[in-house]
């Protein structure tokens, strides 16, 4: 309802509320279109620093994340350090205040979209933090209980997450006592427990071997898979992996002017829509030869002009 | 035809036998590639024997001789009430239990409240007192309490909360930015975020920091006690034969300081323990 979305952006912590790109109203297209689930709106933020200069990280970045029905979303946020990543992954959480535009999102099918608060969006962020002095089910429990779930209600979900993903042994242990990997699997499972549909990822795959690369990757679809609205933003660097998990990748990264040098901000540059090439959810999407064109081509041919 | 040999794994029985007992020492101390406890007693033993050599034979004459140390020991374990060792043992043992107490509690307060930006200013004029002798406030505590017991706990607690404060402070600052997040992108209010990074998740660092400062305590009560001496206490019996040059009985005390400060260092760290298991954990991964 108009008056209710209006209450639900006057409220919203996130962004440049008196945007005019942000104004609630119905959603665009048609029912038969995939609505979208997240938009990111001419989003800028810029730094002031020491020497008194102003430094621009992100212009005018856009992006919409859609529906796509009977299947999760998985997209990527790709583009190379210092691209301005991190910036716009915490702007998408709530943790930062953009200096311009801002990040709506849906609440569920149907229903309009509102501006995005500090803790609708869950984040896995990179080394996977854990609060370290409780052990792996009470990190389950707890966060779930602060936020209004039975304790006996959120002690049953996070069994049952622990079963699904194989960490029941692990379930008594100490964060310390976790491999990479499974503190990974409990970052996870702790966004999972709040209920929540958007999960952004920052450098899933970062510093890990190609083995446990497939592992994540395999997590990474397997959680996503468990509801359709899921929707897992990965902020990543790695562009092989990028393309194996997700159905859509955003090239983010600074355009260039006349001489070739970068104009300041970082924006999205491309757009690759992997249903719509064909490779999005192909077990065998590595021997598919438009997928090493891609890839070629971001690693050569884009990702040194970023 | 090439001979069949085989090996098997040496019990550690044959790994010594026939060797000396400097020879068995080495072998222990390859076995334990990273030393193990047998190691570190050995060299804990090394180094006792080598203070001990040193203090029999001291050029410093100045320090007593064990001789003399044993019998000052015994002398003031006879004395009569309040001349007495465990008497005055006992006055300063409770003097520092109460002032770490209350100036644990104060400190915590202060550099919790170092959060909020309204308190730094306050925070960081208790942290730059520290380098203010507390006895320089001795008229201070006059004016506010009566001389003897309330006057003490108060300069200790006060003094040792400069400390602490600083210390304590460091360990909040210290914090990672990753933690606070984490709590609010769970959804976390801001005082469930302040309880349970803040708090609970330097738990263990806070107690580390209080067993470090409560030895600036033992320097400070001594100082306290040698100005206040209405109730004895070991700073007054120091000064007390020191001004006579019983050298023999000063040295007693501070051994019966040094062997007080260990058994705090050893309940410290059993508290760490018991109260915070996953440090115990993460210190053997």
């Amino acid at each position: 309802m108009p008056t209710d979305a209006k209450q639900d952006t006057d409220s919203a912590g996130g962004g440049g509320s008196d945007n005019a790109y942000c104004a609630p109203g119905p959603l665009p297209g048609s029912a038969e279109l995939l609505e979208p689930l997240l938009m990111v709106e001419q989003l800028s933020k810029s730094f002031k620093t020491n020497d008194g200069n102003t430094l621009v990280v992100l212009k005018d970045l856009s992006l919409t994340i859609r529906n796509i029905k009977h299947k999760p979303q998985v997209v990527s946020l790709l583009g190379p350090s210092g691209a301005g990543k991190t910036t716009a992954l915490r702007i998408m959480a709530g943790l930062d205040k953009p200096t311009a535009g801002c990040v709506r999102l849906s609440e569920g099918e149907g229903k309009p979209l509102r501006e995005t608060r500090v803790g609708d969006v869950g984040v896995v962020f990179q080394r996977y933090p854990l609060f370290d002095d409780i052990n792996v089910l009470n990190n389950l429990i707890e966060p779930a209980v602060r936020a209004g779930m039975a304790k006996q209600a959120a002690r049953d979900k996070a069994l049952r997450l622990l079963d699904e993903f194989d960490m029941v042994k692990q379930g008594l242990a100490w964060p310390q006592q976790l491999s990479g990997g499974q503190r990974q699997r409990v970052a996870i499972l702790q966004q999972l427990m709040q209920d929540r549909h958007f999960i952004i990822l920052d450098e899933p795959f970062s510093g890990l071997d190609p083995v446990n690369i497939i592992n994540v990757i395999d997590l990474i679809v397997s959680t996503a898979n468990q509801h359709t609205l899921n929707t897992f933003i990965i902020v990543t660097h790695d562009v092989t992996s990028a393309l194996i998990v997700s159905d859509t990748v955003f090239l983010l990264g600074r355009p260039r002017d006349g001489k070739d040098s970068p104009i300041p901000g970082a924006r999205v540059m491309k757009q690759y829509d992997l249903i719509a090439e064909g490779l999005a959810y192909r077990p065998d999407i590595e021997d598919l030869p438009r997928f090493s064109e891609i890839r070629k081509e971001i690693k050569l041919v884009e990702f040194p002009r970023l | 035809m090439a001979a069949k040999t085989t090996t098997t794994a040496p019990t550690t029985s044959r790994l010594f036998s026939g060797l000396t007992p400097g020879s068995a020492y080495f072998q222990a101390v390859r076995l334990h590639g990273d030393p193990g406890f047998f190691v570190r007693a050995n060299l804990l033993v090394l180094w006792l024997a080598a203070f001990a050599l040193f203090w029999l034979f001291n050029p410093i004459k100045a320090l007593p001789y064990p001789s003399e140390l044993w019998r000052a020991l015994g002398q003031m374990w006879a004395a009569p009430g309040s001349q007495g060792l465990v008497y005055n043992t006992y006055v300063t043992l409770k003097l520092n239990v109460v002032g770490l107490l209350y100036s644990t509690i104060l400190s915590l307060i202060i550099a919790y409240m170092s959060v909020l930006p309204f308190f730094q200013p306050f925070n960081k004029l208790v942290q730059w007192l520290r380098y203010i002798p507390i006895i320089g406030f001795n008229l201070v505590f006059l004016t506010l309490f009566t001389i003897g017991w309330p006057m003490k706990v108060a300069m200790l607690t006060v003094g040792m909360s400069f400390f602490l404060v600083t210390s304590m402070t460091a360990v909040i600052a210290s914090i990672p930015r990753m933690k606070f997040e984490l709590a609010r992108v769970l959804g976390y209010n801001d005082l469930q975020t302040f309880y349970t990074v803040v708090v609970r998740g330097t738990g263990p660092q806070m107690l580390e920091v209080i067993a470090q400062n409560a030895a600036i305590g033992w320097v400070m009560i001594t100082a306290i006690e040698t100005y206040n001496r209405t109730e004895g206490g070991i700073g007054s019996q120091i000064y007390a034969y020191s001004s006579v040059n019983n050298l023999p009985a000063v040295y007693a005390y501070l051994i019966i300081i040094g062997i007080i400060a260990i058994a705090e260092d050893w309940l410290f760290a059993l508290v760490k323990r018991v109260a915070f298991p996953h440090t115990t954990v993460a210190e053997r991964a």
